[in-house]
């Protein structure tokens, strides 16, 4: 299978007060391996549904969704982060990131050297055994970061996983987010109002537009990694991304 | 802004009535679902009872028991017992609803006698009311008197919390405008202080008439010689299960009714006071 | 100096109780009292300890304790099950929930008639009865705790795909477990007080309820004060332990 994920015709539409409402119309896209896609849009574009229907939250739309694996299978583990942390509250960080491994027939202590690594990777080694409400914004979108890496997806999906956070932090995990990907590399897909963030993170930035939900534009960045921030390339690409958004 | 295409139009048209039939569907599946336990409890008490499987005395038929309530109701019996048991929660409640919002002003807005009574309080508010009963009976026999103070007891205990809760939680920035106003004492209390409070006062007046219900069973059943209480001790004395389940009924419909209208009553009044 | 040492002998809230003990103590023993409640606050101390009936006491704590525990769990177990299956799933919702809500609706005592005739005059009552008190309240308590789990949460479980047993021990229940504490609380103190009132209603056997109703039927009211005050004591440390162990099982709602 040459793309992890392959949208075709993918529309969704319900049914309000007797008539039906489009959500998304004729989306089209594939992401390859190990690429980030991003999808930016203003609200009610339909891309945090897009989302749910890839991760399987919802099945009914029209289209095809498929999820290829690596080894050329037709279907591949989809993780997925959450714009709240979604931590279980009785759980300690060990507990939640121990939850990704609740299908497999690893043993205990292999279960516990993966849910270590997975710690060490978003950098919080020393807040196994704490509890969520210990936690600060930031720390605990990174346990719910290695909560879903651990699944060891194909794909990972990521709907505005910084939107919750301040910007100095969201750089600061977007850089982070960034290498943990070269270590462990993965499909990202990832949804965020923030242009920025689209361009400096992704190789490809999708723009959708809303009523109903569809692709409006796909830009190629094309810029090698790491990226200047203040660069005059991002700048120019935001000029031009801004323009079709407005 | 959105603009349908021809292909969207015609999905228009389908929706509707698609979607009155299947709310129909599952409104109906959703009655049968509910009605399925309570119909099949009902066959099985109608076919055991019919086949002599059980004697008359562990389980009489349905229809006895439709045929029962019918009787009592016509000949006055649960009317009039049903009155009594309301003229007694009626009676307690005066007294202890009054009685019980003076003591939790009163330990509501002083933290002194708050000091000094509240714990006494607390400890003989954790005795139900069964155990007052034998006290009780031993000191005033199984008159009227002994029924009332159980009830009065039953509505003191969570009218007084609750005026106390709502005499501590008076919002501050309001007392501090009735000082800065110089407010005369009369015009605060009525003013500021009793619509403070209503919320509180409505929920108490719930809590202890909901108390008094269940308490009024509890001494009608053990202490009883009339009332909706005594008429299941008295059917199960004369072994007349019938009488009993009629009597089990009623008390659950009235309990549910004083329920809902209590409930209903609290939040027109909390809406009223325009909470915000 | 001397206002500090009285307020520690004898803080405020002792002031009224104390008093009343004096008055009561003074009123006994100078005679005044007469008839039944011519008993003094001492003799009911000494009662429980060195009367014959009055020691009786304990066993009967214990009875009722054990009652109260066998029953409890019997009721508590099917509450909590079968408030986990109407709160999960809405078809066992609609199907057991109106019913059982129109159930409860009767009051707990008005049972004991009819159960009576139908499970005589013996432990199976009480036993029943004990269980239908915690019943209810654990199977509201359990229905709303896992009907009020947070979606979001259940859509994790979803895009990890948890097993169905680590979503019912990981997920279901702990989300639940605030409510079902507090439907503890009410559970306990309710089967408490319904079994011993249970005892009391039916009087025979032994029990809390049956102490206390011997000693009315005897008039001995020194017995029935012990009696009462140990009902009242072991609602609250009843109700003390059940919050204690409530504390004690989410420790991620603890400040730390």
């Amino acid at each position: 299978m040459m793309n992890a994920l392959s949208i075709e015709h993918v529309s969704k539409s319900y049914v309000l007060e007797g008539a039906s409402r489009p959500v998304l119309k004729d989306v089209n896209f594939q992401v390859r391996h190990n690429e980030i896609v991003a999808i930016v849009g203003a609200s009610g574009c339909g891309k945090s549904t897009l989302l749910r229907l890839i991760v399987g939250l919802d099945d009914v739309y029209r289209g095809s969704i498929i999820r290829g694996g690596p080894d050329g299978s037709a279907s591949a583990k989809v993780g997925m982060v959450f714009q709240d942390h979604r931590l279980y509250p009785w759980l300690t960080v060990e507990g939640n990131i121990d939850l990704a491994f609740d299908n497999t027939n690893l043993s205990a202590s292999a279960r516990r050297q993966r849910v270590r690594y997975y710690l060490e990777l978003v950098g919080l080694g020393d807040y196994a055994r704490a509890y969520p409400r210990q936690l600060s914004g930031g720390m605990a979108q990174r346990a719910a970061i290695a909560r879903a890496l651990a699944q060891e997806p194909d794909i990972l999906l990521m709907d505005e996983p910084f939107g919750a956070l301040d910007s100095i932090l969201r750089m600061r995990l977007q850089d982070e987010l960034l290498s943990i990907w070269e270590r462990n590399r993965v499909s990202i897909v990832i949804v965020t109002h923030d242009v920025e963030e689209a361009l400096y993170l992704a190789d490809r930035v999708l723009v959708m537009e809303p009523n109903p939900g569809r692709i409006r534009d796909v830009f190629e960045v094309g810029l090698p990694r790491p990226r200047d921030r203040g660069g005059f390339g991002l700048s120019d690409l935001k000029k031009r991304c801004l323009s079709t958004l407005v | 802004m959105a603009t349908f295409g021809a292909e969207d139009e015609f999905s228009v048209a389908q929706a509707a009535p698609n979607v009155r039939f299947a709310k129909v569907k599952s409104l109906v599946g959703a009655g049968l679902l509910v009605l399925g336990l309570p119909l099949a409890l009902l066959t099985l008490w109608w076919a055991a009872s019919i086949n002599g499987l059980v004697s008359p005395q562990v389980l009489p038929q349905p229809d006895w028991v439709v045929h029962t309530f019918l009787d009592l109701l016509a000949s006055g019996d649960i009317l009039t017992a049903a009155a009594v048991s309301f003229r007694r929660i009626a009676d307690g409640f005066l007294i202890g609803a009054t009685l019980g919002f003076f003591f939790g002003l009163l330990i509501g807005k002083s933290t002194t006698a708050d000091a000094y009574l509240g714990p006494t309080f607390r400890a003989l508010a954790a005795v139900p009311s069964l155990g007052w009963l034998p006290i009780l009976i031993l000191l005033l026999g199984i008159e009227e008197s002994l029924k009332i103070v159980i009830l009065a007891k039953a509505c003191f205990v969570p009218m007084a919390i609750s005026t106390a809760e709502g005499a501590r939680n008076i919002p501050a920035g309001l007392t501090e405008v009735a000082q800065v106003l110089g407010l005369r004492k009369r015009t605060r209390f009525l003013k500021l202080t009793i619509p403070a409070m209503a919320p509180f006062i409505a929920s108490g007046v719930r809590l202890s008439l909901s108390q008094a219900f269940i308490s009024l069973i509890v001494v009608e059943m053990l202490a009883g010689t009339d009332g909706l209480g005594y008429m299941m001790v008295w059917g199960r004395t004369l072994f007349q299960l019938d009488i009993v389940i009629v009597g089990m009924i009623v008390v659950g419909v009235v309990g549910f009714v004083l329920d809902i209208l209590l409930k209903r009553a609290e939040s027109l009044i909390i809406k009223g006071s325009g909470d915000g | 100096m001397a206002e500090r040492l009285l307020r520690t002998l004898f803080p405020r809230g002792a002031v009224v109780p104390m008093t009343a003990a004096a008055i009561w103590w003074l009123a006994s023993s100078t005679g005044l009292l007469s008839g039944p409640i011519a008993v003094s606050p001492l003799q009911v101390i000494q009662t429980p300890f060195l009367d014959a009936s009055g020691r009786e006491l304990w066993a009967a704590l214990l009875a009722s304790m054990m009652r109260v525990f066998a029953g409890g769990l019997l009721g508590g177990v099917a509450g909590l099950i079968l408030g986990y299956v109407a709160g999960m799933y809405r078809a066992a919702g609609l199907g057991l929930s109106p019913t059982i809500h129109t159930v409860r609706q009767v009051a707990l005592l008005a049972w004991i008639p009819l159960l009576t005739a139908w499970f005589g005059n013996g432990e199976g009552t009480k036993l029943v009865f004990t269980a239908l008190s915690t019943f209810f309240p654990l199977f509201l308590a359990t229905e709303q705790g896992i009907r009020q789990v947070p979606k979001p949460l259940v859509e994790v479980a979803q895009t990890l795909a948890l097993r169905p047993t680590t979503r019912i021990l990981r997920l279901y229940l702990p989300a639940a477990l605030p409510n079902i504490c507090v439907g503890l609380q009410i559970a306990a103190l309710s089967a408490w007080i319904g079994t011993i009132g249970a005892e009391y209603a039916i009087g025979n056997g032994r029990g809390l309820g049956s102490y206390v109703a011997s000693a009315r039927d005897q008039f001995r009211m020194d017995i029935v004060i012990v009696g009462v005050f140990a009902l009242a004591a072991g609602g609250v440390l009843l109700a003390a332990a059940i919050r204690l162990a409530s504390l004690k099982l989410s420790p991620w709602n603890r400040e730390i």
